[in-house]
């Protein structure tokens, strides 16, 4: 089925890679080669750069084997099946493998390729299998129905209805928000009662800064023009105003 | 096993029974692959797409021949049956289960400062 191609090696996404790694294809050793564990394929090249890549939807299953009986070395056992609907792939398998091996028959899941990783630093082993479960992970069954986008909706309902089921006792304790997460949540209303509040804060914080002059309770609003007549008498007597504004 | 820290994952588990097959962490099993091979061993873990973990398997292979693997992942897809042990309960499983997502949701609520959970 894997037939080894002239392929690059990837370039991004390398979770991991182990130079020194023994490829075994349904038994044929294939040489010495170095596998990388992408997020995007699984592939192995071996010293010329020839080499062959996987898909992880097409992997069902992986695991770290000790067993000596089994396999003269510890190593890293990949079982990939080809697709039910991949017709025109599991033909091809059909008539290649007929001769060399009595297991072609046509199981229900297709044929299936066994490939062992057996890398020379047995220690490598663990890494390896961990990369591979997560890049797994990264490629969830498509055809699984029950993988909704409406699932990210329903936790947030789910959230509002905790909220409310707390409530019954606690419900006064208000939800914090980050300064940027709240500001996300302002609807145009709650951003007109920002710009509100936001602007009594700076005037309050303005006469303040006007009491420190002749003027204490008489808000400066009233005496815009005014303004200009204080700032020519008393230039200067702010500059010790630890108030910093604008 | 902790629950998953992707919010898509807790969903997906509670809406549906991958939440027993969470709820078998420690235990032995044996899982039947779609392909009529077996593995049996310890669940490690299981996430919310039905990939299973197992540790010190006994896998045997749909021609029959057995060996022993030390950590296996299973892709969910090629999953069949998983055989829950007979001396667990299932409801008390499930609703342990749900549990624990509803704590780490709620986490905080009571205590004033509720953490908003949004990804980045």
């Amino acid at each position: 089925m894997v037939v080894l191609k002239s392929l690059h090696p990837p370039s991004e996404g390398v979770r991991l890679q182990q130079a020194d790694t023994t490829a075994v294809l349904d038994g044929k050793r294939l040489g010495s080669g170095t596998l990388f564990v992408a997020e995007a394929h699984l592939s192995w090249f071996d010293g010329s750069g020839m080499g062959f890549c996987l898909e992880y939807p097409s992997i069902s299953l992986h695991a770290i084997s000790r067993d000596l009986s089994a396999f003269p070395e510890e190593h890293l056992y990949v079982m990939v099946t080809a697709e039910l609907d991949d017709e025109a792939e599991a033909e091809q398998q059909d008539k290649a493998s007929d001769d060399e091996e009595s297991d072609s028959d046509s199981e229900d899941s297709g044929t299936i390729t066994e490939i062992r990783f057996v890398p020379s630093d047995k220690a490598a082993l663990e890494p390896m299998f961990s990369a591979m479960c997560d890049c797994q992970a990264l490629h969830p069954d498509p055809d699984d129905a029950d993988t909704d986008d409406d699932d990210y909706e329903g936790e947030e309902y789910d959230v509002e209805e905790a909220e409310q089921e707390q409530g019954r006792g606690q419900g006064d304790i208000p939800t914090f928000y980050t300064y940027e997460e709240g500001l996300s949540h302002l609807t145009s209303e709650g951003q007109a009662t920002l710009d509100r509040l936001e602007g009594m804060l700076a005037q309050s914080v303005a006469q303040q800064y006007h009491m420190a002059g002749v003027r204490t309770d008489v808000p400066s609003v009233e005496f815009e023009d005014g303004m200009e007549v204080d700032s020519s008498t008393v230039t200067g007597q702010f500059d010790d105003a630890d108030v910093d504004h604008w | 096993m902790d629950v998953s820290h992707s919010i898509r994952e807790r969903t997906i588990a509670e809406n549906s029974l991958v939440i027993l097959l969470q709820g078998l962490h420690g235990q032995v099993t044996t899982v039947d692959l779609r392909d009529e091979s077996t593995a049996r061993g310890s669940v490690i873990n299981v996430d919310a797409f039905m990939n299973i973990r197992l540790e010190k398997v006994l896998y045997r292979d749909r021609r029959g021949r057995v060996s022993s693997m030390d950590d296996l992942f299973i892709t969910g897809r090629n999953v069949r049956y998983v055989h829950i042990p007979d001396s667990m309960n299932i409801i008390e499983t499930i609703e342990t289960q749900l549990a624990k997502i509803h704590r780490v949701r709620n986490f905080g609520a009571s205590g004033g400062r509720k953490e908003y959970s949004k990804k980045k």
